[in-house]
C-alpha cells in the first residue's frame, strides 16, 4: 500500500520527460568542485588488476588525443554539462576501470552485450566499455562452470558495496520462477538478481527487456517476464531501454557515476534525462516531410526514394523518447530512419505490442479490452456504429408500425 | 419550471404552450460544439493515419497538409476547452435551467430518467412525465457526452504536451507544467482499458484510447440525433427546434405533461 502511495505520488509529481538543460551558475560551480575532488580521490585508487593504461590503449587502437577529446566534449554535451566540464568528463572516462561492473544476464539475447562488443571499428564509447573493469560476464569472459561462479562470488565479496550491477534480459516470474535458472544449483533468475544485486552500489537495467520485460514479456507473456524495476525495491536504479541499449547511453551512465557519484536525473520511467529526454519526431531529419503530409505509401515507391516521412509504414517517433535521432548508432554512422525504416519505438515499455508494427497504430490489430479477438481501433469503432446504427434502424421501424397501429388522438 | 418561461401562442390555439429551452449562448455552444466535433474527427482521423493522397502535386512552396490537420484539431481543441469551462460553469450557476438538478439520484429524478426510458423502448406507447422541461434522462445523456468530451481532452492534452518534451513552450514553462500535472494520470488508467504486459504505462495506449473514445463519441452523436429526431416525430412537440430558435411547444394537460392556467 505505501508503495502505491509513493507511485501514486511520483506520478502527479514527476516531470515526466521534462529535460533541464540549464541549472544555473551557481549550480554547476558547486557541481564543479565536488567533481574535481571525486576524481583526484579516485586517480589515488588503484584499480583492483591495473590491467592497462587507458591512454595507451586508445592510442594502440587508432584514438588520438585529439579524437578523444573531442569524444569527451561531445558526451560532455550529451551529459548536459557545460563545456568547462570537458576536462573532467574526460579524466572520468580515463578512470572508467576503476568502476567494478557486474553484468548478468536474464531472459534475453545477449543483444546488449553484442551492442558494446562491436568488433568492426569500434567506437571510443565501445572501447571504452571494453576496458571497464568488467568483472563478470557470462557471454564475454573465460571462465565457465564453478570457476565462473567463484568469479563472481569474489568479485561481490571484494567490490561488497561499490559495484555496479547491470541487469540485461527479463526476469520470468511464472512458475516460481523456474523458466529461467543459471548454474549448478539452478538458482532462478529472480533469486540470482535478488541476491548479488543485494550488495551493488546502483543497479543499472540495460536494453528494453531489463528495464521493461521487453520481447519476453510480449502478448501473451507465458513466462510472466517482468523487468528489473518490478521486482528490485530499495536499491538506486537506472533503466537505459532500447534494443540494443546505444553504447553511448551506457558510457554516459558510467562516466556520470563516476564522475559525481550518483546516478543521473531520471524520468518517471526511471531513465536518465539526458537520453531519453527527447523525442524521436521532434530530431528526425524527415520531419519536414510528416508536416508536409508527404509520406512513403509503401516500400520502394516515389517517397521512399525521395526520404519521404515513414509514419504511415508504421514509424513511432512521435511516441518515442530516445537520443538515437541524435547521436545515432555504429559511430554515429546512422539510424533506423536514417536507413529508410521507421522508428519501432524500442525504448518504450510494451513496443513489441504496441510500436513494432509496420502501420499505423490505428491500423494494427490490437487485443480489444475483453481479451480475445484482435481488432484495429477502427473495427472496433465501425463494429460499434454498425450495432448502434441497426438497433436505432430497429427502433424506427417499429416506432412507425407502433405509432401507425395506435393512432392516437392529439 | 416556473411560468416566466412559459408563452402563449395565441395561434396554435390554448393546447399547447410555447417553453423557452435553450438560451442563446446555449445555442451558440451546441452548434459550435458540433462543427468542431465534425473538424476534430476529421482532421483525428487522418492523424491517426493520413488517408488523402499527397504525392498528387509536386513538391509545393506551402504544402503543410499534416501541419494543417494537426493545428485545426488542436485549434478545435482549444474551442472545446474553452465551451467545456463555460459549460460546466452553465451547468451548476446557469439562471435558467440547473442542469445539475436533474442528475441528483432522488426518487423524483429516477422515476423520471425510467419513465422516458420506457417511453423510448415502448415506441412512445406509454408516456407519463411531463416533457416540457428537460428531463433526466435526457440530462444524464448529455452528462456522459461531457465527461467523454473532458476525457478527449485529458488524453488529447496528454499526447500534446509530448511535443513540448523540453519543458518549456512558447508561452512559459509552467503550461508544460501544468498539462503533466493533470493529464499524467491519463496514462496508468490507459494501459489499465488497454491492457498491458509490460511495466510502466505508455503514451501509446493513451493514443489507443483517444481514438477508440472518438467511436464512442460518434456513436453517442447518432443516437443523439436520432433521438432528437423520433421526439420531434413522435411526441409532436417540436423537440428539434429546442437547438434552433430555442424554444419548443407542450400539449398541455396531456401525455404526461402538467397544466397550466389560462392567461
Ligand atoms: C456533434 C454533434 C452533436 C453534439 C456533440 C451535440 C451535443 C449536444 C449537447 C451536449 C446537448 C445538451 C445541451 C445543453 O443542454 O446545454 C445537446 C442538445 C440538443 N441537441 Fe445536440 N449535439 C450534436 C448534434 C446535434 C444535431 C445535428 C441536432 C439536430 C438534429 C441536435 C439537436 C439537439 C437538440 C434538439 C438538443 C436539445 C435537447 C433537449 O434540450 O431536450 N444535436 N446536443
Ligand atoms: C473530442 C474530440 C476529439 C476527437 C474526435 C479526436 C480524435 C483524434 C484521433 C482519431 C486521433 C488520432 C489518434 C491515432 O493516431 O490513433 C487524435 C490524435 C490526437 N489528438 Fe485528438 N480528438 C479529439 C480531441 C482532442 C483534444 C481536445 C486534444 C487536445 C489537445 C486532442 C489532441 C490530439 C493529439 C495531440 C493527437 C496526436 C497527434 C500527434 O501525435 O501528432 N484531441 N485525435
Ligand atoms: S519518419 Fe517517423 S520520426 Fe521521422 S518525421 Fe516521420 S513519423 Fe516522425
Ligand atoms: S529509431 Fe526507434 S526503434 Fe530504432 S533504435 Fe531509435 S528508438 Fe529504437
Amino acid at each position: 500500500m505505501a508503495d502505491r502511495i509513493e507511485g501514486v505520488k511520483k506520478l502527479f509529481t514527476s516531470k515526466s520527460a521534462r529535460v533541464e538543460t540549464n541549472m544555473g551558475d551557481a549550480h554547476y560551480e558547486k557541481l564543479f568542485q565536488s567533481c574535481q575532488a571525486r576524481i583526484e580521490e579516485l586517480k589515488t585508487q588503484t584499480p583492483r588488476e591495473n590491467r592497462l593504461d587507458i591512454d595507451s590503449f586508445l592510442d594502440d587502437q587508432g584514438v588520438n588525443r585529439r579524437d578523444f577529446m573531442k569524444w569527451a566534449s561531445a558526451v560532455t554535451g550529451m551529459l548536459m554539462l557545460p563545456s568547462s566540464f570537458t576536462p573532467l568528463v574526460a579524466d572520468a572516462a580515463l578512470l572508467m576501470n576503476r568502476a567494478p561492473v557486474i553484468w548478468l544476464e536474464l531472459s534475453d539475447c545477449a543483444g546488449n552485450t553484442e551492442a558494446i562488443l562491436r568488433s568492426d571499428g569500434p567506437k571510443i564509447d565501445e572501447i571504452l566499455l571494453d576496458i571497464i573493469s568488467l568483472e563478470f560476464n557470462e557471454t564475454i569472459m573465460a571462465a565457465s562452470g564453478h570457476q565462473a561462479e567463484k568469479q563472481l562470488e569474489d568479485a561481490i565479496h571484494t567490490f561488497k558495496g561499490k559495484y555496479l550491477l547491470f541487469v540485461e534480459g527479463a526476469i520470468p516470474m511464472g512458475l516460481d520462477g523456474q523458466y529461467g535458472t543459471i548454474g549448478a544449483h539452478a538458482e532462478t533468475f529472480y533469486d540470482h538478481l535478488m541476491r548479488i544485486s543485494k550488495d551493488a552500489a546502483a543497479v543499472v537495467a540495460v536494453g528494453s527487456c531489463a528495464t521493461f520485460g521487453g520481447v519476453p514479456a510480449a502478448s501473451p507473456n507465458p513466462t510472466q517476464a517482468v523487468g528489473v524495476m518490478d521486482v528490485l525495491k530499495g536499491k538506486p536504479l537506472i533503466n537505459i531501454p532500447a534494443c540494443p541499449a546505444n553504447p553511448a547511453n551506457m558510457v554516459g551512465v558510467i562516466i556520470h557515476y563516476i564522475l559525481t557519484g550518483q546516478v543521473p536525473e531520471l524520468d518517471s520511467l526511471l531513465r536518465p534525462k539526458f537520453a531519453f529526454g527527447y523525442r524521436i519526431h521532434d530530431n528526425c531529419e524527415r520531419r519536414a516531410h510528416f508536416d508536409a503530409g508527404e509520406f512513403v505509401e509503401e516500400w520502394g515507391d516515389h517517397g521512399a526514394k525521395h526520404n519521404h516521412c515513414l509514419y504511415k509504414v508504421g514509424c513511432k517517433g512521435p511516441m518515442t523518447f530516445n537520443n538515437c535521432s541524435i547521436i545515432r548508432y555504429n559511430e554515429g554512422v546512422n539510424w533506423p530512419i536514417g536507413v529508410g525504416r521507421g522508428c519501432i519505438g524500442c525504448s518504450e515499455p510494451d513496443f513489441w505490442d504496441k510500436y513494432a508494427h509496420e502501420r499505423p497504430i490505428s491500423s494494427v490489430n490490437i487485443k480489444a479490452p475483453t481479451g480475445g479477438v484482435e481488432k484495429t481501433v477502427d473495427e472496433f469503432g465501425l463494429g460499434l456504429l454498425t450495432a448502434a446504427s441497426i438497433g436505432i434502424g430497429i427502433h424506427a421501424v417499429a416506432s412507425v408500425i407502433a405509432g401507425k397501429t395506435e393512432n392516437k388522438e392529439y | 419550471m416556473n411560468n416566466t418561461d412559459v408563452e402563449y401562442d395565441d395561434k396554435l390555439g390554448s393546447k399547447r404552450v410555447r417553453v423557452r429551452r435553450m438560451t442563446f449562448t446555449m445555442r451558440l455552444i451546441h452548434w459550435v460544439n458540433v462543427v468542431s466535433m465534425i473538424v476534430a474527427i476529421a482532421t483525428g482521423l487522418y492523424i491517426a493515419e493520413p488517408y488523402y493522397q499527397t504525392l498528387i502535386a509536386d513538391d509545393a512552396v506551402d504544402k503543410y497538409v499534416m501541419a494543417w490537420n494537426r493545428w485545426g484539431h488542436f485549434i478545435v481543441a482549444i474551442i472545446f476547452d474553452v465551451t467545456a469551462i463555460i459549460v460546466s460553469y452553465l451547468f451548476f450557476f446557469s439562471r435558467f435551467e440547473k442542469h445539475y438538478l436533474k442528475i441528483i439520484p432522488n426518487k423524483k429524478n429516477i422515476i423520471e430518467f425510467w419513465e422516458v426510458f420506457l417511453n423510448l423502448i415502448l415506441l412512445n406507447r406509454r408516456k407519463k412525465f411531463d416533457s416540457s422541461h428537460n428531463d433526466s434522462f435526457n440530462a444524464i445523456y448529455f452528462i456522459v457526452f461531457h465527461i467523454m468530451l473532458a476525457w478527449m481532452l485529458f488524453t488529447g492534452l496528454q499526447l500534446y504536451v509530448h511535443a513540448l518534451a523540453s519543458g518549456d513552450s512558447s508561452i512559459g514553462a509552467w503550461w508544460p507544467w501544468m498539462l503533466h500535472l493533470v493529464t499524467d494520470w491519463t496514462i496508468p488508467f490507459s494501459s489499465w482499458l488497454v491492457g498491458t504486459t509490460a511495466t510502466g504505462g505508455n503514451i501509446m495506449d493513451v493514443r489507443i484510447v483517444h481514438h477508440m473514445s472518438m467511436w464512442i463519441i460518434i456513436v453517442w452523436v447518432l443516437f443523439h440525433i436520432y433521438y432528437q429526431i423520433w421526439r420531434t416525430i413522435f411526441w409532436q412537440e417540436g423537440d428539434i427546434a429546442i437547438v434552433v430558435g430555442g424554444s419548443k411547444f407542450m400539449k398541455v394537460g396531456s401525455d404526461g405533461n402538467k397544466k397550466v392556467e389560462d392567461k
